[in-house]
C-alpha cells in the first residue's frame, strides 16, 4: 500500500518535472551552442576556420592582444578606436533613449488621449520591422540631409532600436505606481512636476535602470542597421569584427567576441541584480 | 463667513452627472462626514474640495476666498487617501517631513516637528523605519501625521479606515475623533459606514443619487430623516405606506388607523410613507386593539443572542421589531401578537 502511494507520488509531479528538465536542457543547449562554438574556435591552434579545430592554443588571444596594443598599418581602423566609438554610441543611446522613454511611459500610463493604442503599437514597430529595410531607409534619409552626420546618425538609429525595450520596462514600472501617491505628494504641496520627480521617478527606478542597461546592450551589439550607416572612420566593434573576418578570415575575432560576450554577461547579470526577479521585459 | 462654503457645486463627466446642486456650509473646527452608498458622488465631492478634480460648475470658498480654481498643491489641505498613499521609498520620518521639506523648512525644524508628531501618534521609535515594515494601524497613523504636518487649513479623509479590520477600525475611529478635537482642525471625512459617521461626526451630510439628501447632526439624521432615501440608508427602519386621514391620524393598508405626530405639510387623502425604527416597536401577548396597539402575526424570529429580531405581519405591512432577551415575550412563528407603534416614534416622511 505504502509503496503504491510512493510510486504514484513519484509519477505525478516527478515525471513532468523530468520531461520539463530535458526540454529546458535542450533549449538551453541550442541557445548556448553558438557561444560554445565561438569559445572553442577562439582557442584554435590552426590558422583557418575549420570546426572543430585540429589543435588548441592561445595564439589568437596573443594576436588579439597584439592588435589591441599596437595596431599595424594594414588595419583600416584600430580596435581601440572602434571600441571608443562603440562605447560612446552606446552611452549616448542609453541616455537619449531613457530621456525619451520615461516621459513616454508616464504619458502612456497616466494620460488618456486619442490614438493611444496606435502610439503603443508604433512604439514596438522597430521590433518587427526588417532591420535591412530600416537600415536602408535611414541611410537614404541621412544622405539626403544637406549636412554630414557620422556618430550622431548611429546614435539616432540605435535610439530608435532601443526605445521599445526602454519604454516597455518603464511602462511596466509605471503600471505598479498608483496615481494616489502622486496626488498625495500634490496635496502635501508638491507641484505636479515636483511630484513626478520626487515620487514617481524614484518608484520607477528599477524599471528605468533595466531599460538603460538594455538600451546599452542593444546598441553595443547592433550590427545590421549600423552596417548601412557606418563610415570608414566611424565604425563600431561588431562592424570592425565583421570587416576583419571578410577581408582576411581572421580567427582573432573569436577571441574578441569572447571578450564581448563576457561584457554582455556581466551587464545582464547586473540587470538581474538591479531589478530582481521578474522585473525585466525584453 | 468663515469656514468652507460650497455653492451650487457640480461635477459632470460628459453627459453623466457625478454630483450636482451641492450647497454646504462647513463650520470651522468641526468634523463633517459625507455619508452615502458607493457611487453617490461623495469621493468626487471630496476630491473637488481637495483640488484633485475640476469643478464643472459652482464655487468653493474658504474664509470668503474663492479657491475653486486653486491647484491642489497650493491649497494647503491635508489628505489621507483610501490607500493611504505613503511613499514606499521613504522612511516614516521622511514621509512626515516631506511637506515641510517642500516648503523649505530647516532641517532642525523638520526634525522637531516630526518628533512632535510621532509623539502625538505614539510611534516615536519608528522614525527610521521604512513604511513597508509597519502594521496597518501604524501606517494609518503615519498617513494622518503626514497630512497634518504642515498645519493644513482643512483635513480631508477619504474612507481612511476601509483597509483595517473591524476591531482596529472601531478603535481608530475614536482615536481620529479625539485627535481632531484636540487639534481643533476642520475635517471632512468620506465614508459609506454609517456607524463610523455616527461615531465621529459633528455634522453628517447624507449624499445619494448624486445630490445632498440631508445635512444634520448624527442623531437628527437618525431620528428625523428628511426623506425616504435617508430613512432607508441610515439604520434599519420599517418604511410603510399610509393614507392621511386628518386629525393626526393615518390609515394603514390593512385599514387600521394610527395616531401620528401632527405634521403641517401633509393634506388629507394624501398617500405618504411612514418610518418606525425596529427598536421603537413594542411587542406583547395578544390583547384587544386599542389606540396604536394593533394585532398581528409572527412570521419569523431571528434570535442572535444579544438581540431578538421579530418579523410581524400587521395590517397589511411587514414590520421588524428589535427587542432584548429580557424584554422577550416568548413569541414563536405563527402566533398572534400585539404590536404597539408609539405615536411619537412614527415619522411621516416628506414626499
Amino acid at each position: 500500500m505504502s509503496t503504491l502511494i510512493k510510486k504514484r507520488q513519484s509519477l505525478l509531479p516527478g515525471e513532468t518535472g523530468k520531461f520539463a528538465g530535458i526540454l529546458s536542457g535542450f533549449i538551453l543547449l541550442l541557445a548556448v551552442l553558438p557561444i560554445l562554438t565561438m569559445i572553442v574556435m577562439s582557442f584554435s591552434g590552426s590558422s583557418n576556420l575549420d570546426f572543430p579545430p585540429s589543435s588548441y592554443s592561445l595564439q589568437w588571444y596573443k594576436a588579439a592582444w597584439h592588435t589591441f596594443v599596437s595596431p599595424d598599418a594594414s588595419d583600416v581602423l584600430s580596435l581601440g578606436k572602434a571600441m571608443t566609438t562603440s562605447l560612446m554610441v552606446s552611452c549616448l543611446t542609453m541616455v537619449f533613449a531613457t530621456l525619451i522613454a520615461v516621459p513616454a511611459a508616464y504619458a502612456l500610463t497616466r494620460c488618456e488621449f486619442r490614438g493611444k493604442a496606435v502610439a503603443m503599437q508604433l512604439m514596438s514597430l522597430p521590433l518587427v520591422f526588417p532591420m535591412v529595410v530600416l537600415g536602408l531607409a535611414l541611410l537614404l534619409v541621412f544622405d539626403s540631409l544637406p549636412f554630414q552626420m557620422t556618430t550622431s546618425r548611429l546614435v539616432i538609429a540605435h535610439v530608435i532600436l532601443a526605445l521599445p525595450f526602454v519604454v516597455k520596462n518603464c511602462t511596466a514600472a509605471m503600471l505598479s505606481i498608483g496615481s494616489e501617491v502622486e496626488e498625495a505628494a500634490q496635496m502635501l504641496g508638491a507641484s505636479p512636476l515636483r511630484a513626478i520627480v520626487d515620487v514617481v521617478v524614484p518608484l520607477m527606478k528599477s524599471g528605468i535602470l533595466a531599460g538603460m542597461l538594455l538600451a546599452f546592450i542593444v546598441s553595443f551589439n547592433e550590427f545590421t542597421v549600423t552596417y548601412f550607416l557606418y563610415t570608414i572612420d566611424v565604425m563600431t566593434v561588431p562592424i570592425w569584427m565583421y570587416s576583419r573576418t571578410v577581408s582576411s578570415l581572421d580567427p582573432t575575432v573569436f577571441s574578441f567576441a569572447v571578450l564581448i560576450v563576457l561584457i554582455d554577461f556581466v551587464l545582464i547579470w547586473a540587470l538581474e541584480k538591479l531589478v530582481g526577479e521578474g522585473g525585466v521585459s525584453f | 463667513m468663515s469656514g468652507l462654503i460650497l455653492e451650487n457645486v457640480e461635477k459632470r463627466y460628459g453627459s453623466a452627472c457625478a454630483v450636482k446642486d451641492v450647497n454646504l456650509h462647513l463650520p470651522e473646527g468641526k468634523l463633517v462626514c459625507f455619508l452615502g452608498p458607493s457611487g453617490c458622488g461623495k469621493t468626487t465631492l471630496l476630491r473637488m474640495i481637495a483640488g484633485l478634480e475640476t469643478l464643472s460648475g459652482g464655487e468653493i470658498r474658504l474664509d470668503g476666498e474663492d479657491i475653486g480654481q486653486t491647484p491642489a498643491h497650493l491649497r494647503n489641505f491635508g489628505m489621507v487617501f483610501q490607500s493611504l498613499a505613503l511613499f514606499p521609498h521613504m522612511t516614516v520620518g521622511e514621509n512626515i517631513a516631506y511637506p515641510l521639506k517642500l516648503r523649505g523648512v530647516s532641517k532642525a525644524d523638520q526634525q522637531a516637528r516630526v518628533v512632535e508628531l510621532l509623539e502625538l501618534i505614539q510611534l516615536q521609535q519608528m522614525i527610521d523605519r521604512p513604511v513597508a515594515k509597519l502594521s496597518g494601524g501604524q501606517r494609518q497613523r503615519v498617513a494622518i501625521a503626514r497630512a497634518i504636518a504642515n498645519h493644513p487649513k482643512i483635513l480631508l479623509l477619504d474612507e481612511p479606515l476601509s483597509a483595517l479590520d473591524a476591531k482596529l477600525r472601531e478603535s481608530m475611529q475614536v482615536e481620529i475623533r479625539q485627535l481632531q478635537q484636540r487639534l481643533n482642525i476642520t475635517t471632512i471625512m468620506v465614508t459609506h459606514d454609517q456607524r463610523e459617521a455616527m461615531t465621529m461626526a459633528d455634522i453628517v451630510v447624507v449624499l445619494g443619487e448624486h445630490r445632498v439628501q440631508q445635512v444634520g447632526t448624527p442623531i437628527e439624521i437618525y431620528r428625523h430623516p428628511a426623506n425616504e432615501f435617508v430613512a432607508d440608508f441610515i439604520g434599519s427602519g420599517n418604511i410603510f405606506p399610509a393614507t392621511v386621514l386628518g386629525n393626526g391620524k393615518v390609515s394603514l393598508p390593512g385599514g387600521d388607523a394610527l395616531q401620528v405626530p401632527i405634521c403641517s405639510s401633509i393634506v388629507v387623502g394624501e398617500k405618504v410613507k411612514m418610518l418606525i425604527r425596529p427598536e421603537d416597536l413594542q411587542l406583547s401577548q395578544p390583547q384587544a386593539t386599542a389606540g396604536n396597539r394593533l394585532l398581528g402575526k409572527v412570521t419569523f424570529v431571528r434570535d442572535i443572542g444579544a438581540t431578538i429580531e421579530t418579523t410581524v405581519e400587521c395590517s397589511g405591512v411587514t414590520f421588524t421589531a428589535l427587542s432584548t432577551p429580557c424584554q422577550g415575550v416568548g413569541l414563536s412563528v405563527g402566533h398572534p401578537v400585539s404590536v404597539t407603534l408609539p405615536a411619537e416614534a412614527c415619522r411621516v416622511l416628506g414626499a
